[in-house]
């Protein structure tokens, strides 16, 4: 493999990234604020993507501007979702068997809705962007993997700026670190509560949408990148953003030049093993080492 | 006292009388899930995803055996000796939802609680793999429409039967294709091929067709890659790239609907380019076609039927389907399962019986002589899987595609080497 391949393998890994850190903020803003392990994470991944899809198809509307538009409407139907189903689990420092059982339920009826709605058919979002590229020097950029990582930052910025600028960002950030001193602090649990679980569809709703510019998708879209959002939360440490960042930067790297070592019909284990390896070897991801770091600085 | 004793006996009375009603309620519905073939209809069961991964093609493959079942009913069903009758066909249907175990529960659920003549069931080998391991247990006849590795019909089952000819002679087919674009002067000899297989059997004996048939033709072609890839992959970023350093003529891959849009995109974007480009059985689907646009033409498919057959039969059943389904048949899906209900309908009616043995036996001797399928003539091989040519189906721009080969079949000429753009 020479330079230019490198190269390229290097581009593709940290487009890739971008792709994943914008599937798993959502559900790390969730499992921050409500200690709950959103099941239904991939299930909102399947509906932005198919609300970009008819939006695109429907009324001509680019799907970038569809993905923006994703976020409004994704947050009412998370705030929707906490209030008809979600503020009646019992309350909890650790994921709960029944908000599992909940989410997990939840994917499954989103699902159905999906196959009713749309049926079983492959469907994509084919645009003029979706083959251009444009090279500088030996590397090719596709564009959509472009805008979608661009968008993908873009959004991770504007969330990083709303948790550390805005009076509710530190509500939900005072909630993530401690929910009982928050509490004393004068914060609104259930009503952070509720705004964060539809910050966290919202973001889901959105990567959906960038996904289907990528992806051919069906009802049951969503569930192989659940297992990745899955180890990199791990990876970047159960509730910081930066640690998202991180770890989506560390799969896509391992996923994409692991390839050159070893057979890529071995890709999914990979994703398995750094999971174990990260429950063992750093429970609280590439957050926890930053803080230990600096406890011990 | 008396008058205690009286109410107290109604109440036995009412709550005797609830528990027969419960009971009777509770047979009534058992009896409704069995019933058996003991009346006046032959119960069948399909066992096909139509959620899932392989929905698409398993709806067609529904859609194809009920088209047939709707034929032998609307000519008064299944002539069987025995009953002195006709009897008419019901369909028993489960949705795996593209589940290796659930497929095979369903599959397992049909034999035993639905006690059903046959199943007709398993979309994909990874699907047909997980349910043939049923039939011999329950010694019930089972066809598979979808699942095409040779290794299902390897174990010495008996009453395994399937209506795709083996992906070893798919790729061996797409190995004589190539030798005779060769030979034809359209692509140079020696020309180096990358192998990209989906991790399945489907995709390791694709892979093992097409070495053999180099093997056995030296000078052709060489193989400079061959690797498998995991089904429903996220990045193929890292497979393509190697398959770029391999700077091979011929680009080959096995796989599935999804992974070929998914892996096709990549490609273009990469700025990729062979001389020929195949993704085995994927290439015609309407799906794929409209998630990739031009990106698909001339691109090349080996499939085991296509509409374009010039069959008399093959234009009645298109017409027939279309009607019935309200679209046309994609790709090769529907017809396979098609025959596969024809084919047990003349089992059952050569058996003269509803006895499972008896038909699997006349399954092992059935000759559908109007076959939709290549060469027109469906029998069941010695392993339970038929041996039928396939043809080769190239992409052609505005959404057409045509057979270009055997010759004999060929609606149109080959286009090799592939445009550039």
């Amino acid at each position: 493999m020479n330079t230019a391949d490198f190269l390229n393998l290097l581009v593709a890994a940290v487009l890739l990234a971008g792709v994943y850190a914008a599937m798993s903020v959502g559900m790390t803003i969730i499992y921050g604020v409500l200690k709950i392990v959103n099941l239904a994470h991939a299930g909102f991944l399947m509906l932005g993507a198919y609300f970009v899809y008819e939006l695109y198809t429907r009324a001509n509307i680019d799907p970038l501007l569809g993905v923006i538009l994703a976020f409004p409407v994704f947050f009412l139907i998370g705030v929707a979702v906490y209030w008809l189903l979600v503020r009646r689990i019992p309350r909890s420092d650790q994921p709960t068997l029944s908000s599992l059982l909940l989410l997990f339920g939840l994917w499954l009826v989103l699902q159905n809705l999906g196959y009713l709605i749309w049926g079983n058919g492959d469907h994509a979002i084919l645009t003029p962007r979706t083959f251009s590229t444009f090279q500088i020097g030996p590397i090719i950029f596709p564009t959509v993997r472009l805008v979608v990582f661009g968008a993908a930052v873009a959004s991770l910025a504007c969330l990083e700026f709303a948790l550390h600028r805005t009076w509710f960002g530190r509500a939900i950030r005072a909630l993530m670190q401690n929910s009982d001193a928050g509490r004393i602090a004068g914060v609104h649990v259930d009503r952070t509560a509720q705004v964060a679980f539809g910050i966290g569809i919202a973001f889901a709703g959105a990567a959906g949408g960038l996904l289907a510019m990528m992806y051919s998708f069906t009802p049951d879209f969503g569930g192989s990148f659940l297992l990745r959002a899955f180890v990199i939360i791990v990876l970047g440490g159960l509730e910081s953003f930066a640690g998202v960042a991180v770890g989506a930067l560390i799969l896509a790297l391992v996923e994409t030049f692991s390839i050159l070592l070893i057979p890529s019909g071995y890709q999914p284990a990979i994703s398995f093993s750094l999971l174990v390896l990260a429950l063992v070897i750093l429970p609280d991801g590439v957050a926890g080492l930053w803080k230990k770091r600096q406890r011990l600085a | 006292m008396t008058h205690l004793s009286s109410k107290r006996s109604f109440r036995l009375c009412a709550r005797s009388l609830n528990f027969l009603l419960v009971a009777i309620c509770f047979f009534t519905i058992a009896g409704c899930g069995k019933g058996g073939n003991s009346g006046n209809e032959i119960r069948v069961g399909v066992v096909m995803p139509i959620t899932g991964r392989e929905a698409k093609p398993g709806q067609y493959q529904r859609e194809g055996i009920e088209l047939a079942i709707k034929q032998i009913n609307d000519a008064g069903g299944i002539m069987v000796k025995e009953k002195g009758k006709k009897l008419r066909v019901k369909e028993v249907f489960y949705d795996d939802a593209s589940d290796q175990a659930k497929s095979a529960g369903l599959v397992e659920r049909a034999m035993t609680t639905d006690e059903v003549t046959a199943v007709i069931g398993g979309y994909s080998t990874a699907l047909g793999e997980a349910e043939s391991v049923m039939p011999d247990r329950y010694q019930t006849p089972w066809i598979t429409p979808g699942a095409a590795a040779a290794h299902i019909f390897s174990r010495d089952y008996t009453y395994t039967f399937g209506t795709l000819s083996s992906t070893d002679l798919l790729g061996y087919t797409t190995g004589e294709f190539l030798g005779s674009l060769t030979d034809a002067g359209k692509l140079k000899k020696d020309l180096a091929v990358a192998l990209a297989l989906e991790n399945t059997d489907h995709g390791v004996e694709y892979g093992e067709g097409i070495q053999r048939w180099i093997q056995e033709h030296p000078g052709y072609f060489r193989v400079v890659f061959s690797e498998k890839f995991d089904l429903g992959g996220t990045d193929f970023s890292g497979l393509l790239q190697k398959v770029k350093a391999s700077k091979a003529d011929i680009f080959l891959a096995d796989a599935h609907l999804q992974d070929y849009i998914t892996m096709e995109r990549q490609y273009i974007q990469s700025g990729m380019y062979h001389q020929m480009i195949s993704y085995g059985a994927r290439g015609p689907d309407q799906d794929a076609r409209k998630a990739l646009g031009d990106a698909t033409n001339y691109i090349f498919a080996g499939l085991w039927w296509s509409k374009k057959l010039p069959y008399p039969q093959v234009k009645k059943f298109d017409a027939d389907y279309q009607a019935f389904a309200g679209h046309e048949p994609d790709s090769y899906y529907p017809a396979p399962a098609y025959d596969a209900m024809r084919a047990l309908a003349m089992a059952i009616e050569q058996a003269g019986t509803l006895n499972k043995t008896a038909i699997r036996d006349a399954l092992k001797n059935v000759e559908l002589k109007d076959s939709l399928m290549p060469g027109q003539v469906l029998r069941f091989g010695k392993m339970g899987q038929v041996e039928l040519p396939f043809v080769i189906v190239q992409n052609k721009p505005d959404d057409k595609s045509d057979i270009v080969y055997p010759k004999d079949a060929a609606t149109g000429e080959a286009v090799a080497p592939k445009p550039r753009k």
